[in-house]
């Protein structure tokens, strides 16, 4: 008999497990945690495919990563590490947590390891390591790979945030109410991350941004269904994750190529989650608050909504865009506007939102500021500036998939 | 048909580190093992299991006397069987949990009586 486990059923029970004894045992024995729940999952995998999977695997694993991370402290404990705190008064952390402390469900733990992960202490980049080690369950090497960073960079990311967790007192209690409420904005922001590492990146393989986005996704439905996240702000950011991962299927032809949005056969968007974006759009709209993710959701729901690339109501999406650069200015959302104008009222007018500011320099090295000025003027008649800087969009251009569509749309 | 005994032996440093694996890398050597057992359920006599800490037992008792630590160097063990050495091995090698980075199997014959 074959115990079929669920696809990620290792990477997501090493999340609930850490979560778990992260809230029983501190924060700021994580790292010891994780090492018992890698030994714990290892000890599955060598033990039940030659008997079976336990009735309650859940438990099983608990008992184990526990009773694992038990002898570990305590070895830790003799070479004096907690000693010195116990002779201060403090109560041993070793034993188990009194039974208060688990009244919580297992949401509940995960939950508090999302806040754990965003401690305000620990600098956004290091948060984003963290909770992919963490809440989703990659190891060093996945998330290099995933973030296009280097294995060190990833190490000294995780190495900065485990410094801070370090710090947190001998038995940090749960995060109170207060400290949940300053962190969510810090959630969002790594959830987002999350998201647009998978959506956007150019470097990844198809696969692998999915599984990003579908993390999010995840970790964000998870959010909205606690009574510290069910805002506003946390409608929005899934609204728009829902409505960018619709179209995800259209983006690439079948040699998995880039296609643009105009080439995009529509009808292979997802309905789904088409009907859920807009679902938590609405709920989004429930209540005062307009965020950057209000905007950005508004946008992709025009997209979603327009039943071909001319029909876009382009007027609704430059307010969205106007909204945006108000709510978070980056060149980056001017530069989608000018894009929106041009459709909208001309590439005259497009070219003027652009050449009404100039480029930063982090933003005109790349590609997308020379390709959407190239094509604007390409469509305003100025042949010899579109060339111009079409090249520099192809030289600057990150990817050869990214380079093909510049070269098929700047031709 | 013979029987063999599989002894997975860790291998001496240099010969492959042993790695920790990720949560997603031992999902894949899950769904391997349970791929593996499926294909060679006829030639799986007893699946064994890990082996934990054992000790050298010697025709004198001597307390003090070098004591082998078995868990130093057989992670788990497993009885199949097969039509020569060169098929066992090369059904135990084909299994992920004996073989992996660090470890490899070592196959005996099983001289059965009569």
């Amino acid at each position: 008999m074959t115990d079929a486990l669920d696809a990620n059923f290792f990477r997501h029970a090493y999340a609930r497990l850490v979560a778990t004894l992260v809230r029983r045992m501190g924060a700021r024995h994580c790292e010891a945690i994780e090492d018992a729940v890698q030994s714990a999952l290892l000890a599955a995998v060598e033990t039940w495919p030659r008997g079976a999977v336990p009735d309650d695997p859940s438990a099983w694993l608990y008992r184990v990563a526990h009773n694992h991370l038990v002898g570990d402290l305590r070895r830790g404990a003799r070479r004096g590490e907690l000693l010195a705190a116990h002779a201060a008064g403090a109560p041993p952390a070793v034993t188990d947590a009194p039974a208060a402390q688990l009244a919580g469900d297992l949401g509940d733990d995960q939950l508090q390891m999302i806040f754990v992960c965003c401690d305000d202490a620990i600098p956004i980049e290091s948060q984003l390591v963290l909770s992919l080690k963490t809440l989703c369950g990659f190891d060093v090497r996945e998330i290099a790979e995933r973030l296009f960073i280097t294995e060190a960079n990833v190490y000294k990311r995780l190495g900065r945030a485990r410094a801070r967790l370090r710090e947190l007192p001998l038995l940090d209690a749960e995060l109170t109410a207060a400290e949940l409420a300053s962190r969510l904005g810090a959630v969002h922001a790594v959830l987002y991350t999350l998201f647009t590492e998978g959506h956007l990146s150019s470097h990844a393989e198809g696969a692998i941004r999915r599984e990003l986005c579908q993390e999010a996704v995840r970790l964000t439905t998870f959010l909205s269904g606690h009574a510290v996240g069910t805002t506003p702000e946390t409608h929005a950011l899934l609204a728009l994750m829902h409505l960018h991962s619709a179209r995800m299927p259209a983006r690439q032809n079948g040699s998995g190529g880039l296609l643009l949005l105009e080439e995009q056969d529509r009808s292979l968007w997802d309905r789904d989650h088409i009907e859920r974006g807009l679902f938590w759009l609405a709920r989004a709209a429930e209540g005062e608050v307009f965020s950057r993710y209000h905007a950005e959701a508004g946008v992709a729901a025009e997209h979603c909504l327009a039943p071909s690339f001319a029909e876009t109501r382009w007027d609704r999406v430059i307010s969205c865009y106007e909204l945006l650069e108000r709510l978070a200015p980056s060149p980056l959302h001017t530069l989608n506007r000018a894009v929106a104008v041009a459709e909208h009222r001309g590439p005259a007018l497009g070219l003027a939102v652009l050449e009404a500011r100039a480029a930063p320099a982090w933003l005109a090295d790349g590609y997308s500021w020379s390709a959407v000025l190239s094509d604007l003027h390409r469509r305003a008649g100025h042949s010899e500036a579109a060339t111009q800087h079409r090249d520099v969009a192809l030289g600057a251009a990150p990817s050869a998939a990214i380079r093909d569509a510049l070269a098929r749309r700047l031709r | 048909m013979p029987k063999y005994l599989c002894l997975q032996r860790s291998l001496p440093p240099g010969e492959g580190a042993p790695t920790k694996p990720s949560p997603a890398e031992m999902q894949a050597m899950y769904e391997k093992f349970n791929a593996w057992r499926e294909r060679f359920q006829e030639r799986i006599v007893d699946l064994g299991g890990k082996l934990g800490a054992g000790r050298l037992g010697l025709p004198d008792p001597a307390p003090d006397g070098p004591l082998v630590e078995v868990k130093e160097i057989v992670g788990g063990y497993m009885i199949l069987s097969a039509d020569s050495l060169d098929a066992a091995i090369e059904i135990a090698r084909a299994c992920p949990g004996l073989v992996r980075p660090g470890s490899g199997v070592e196959v005996i014959e099983i001289h059965a009586p009569g």
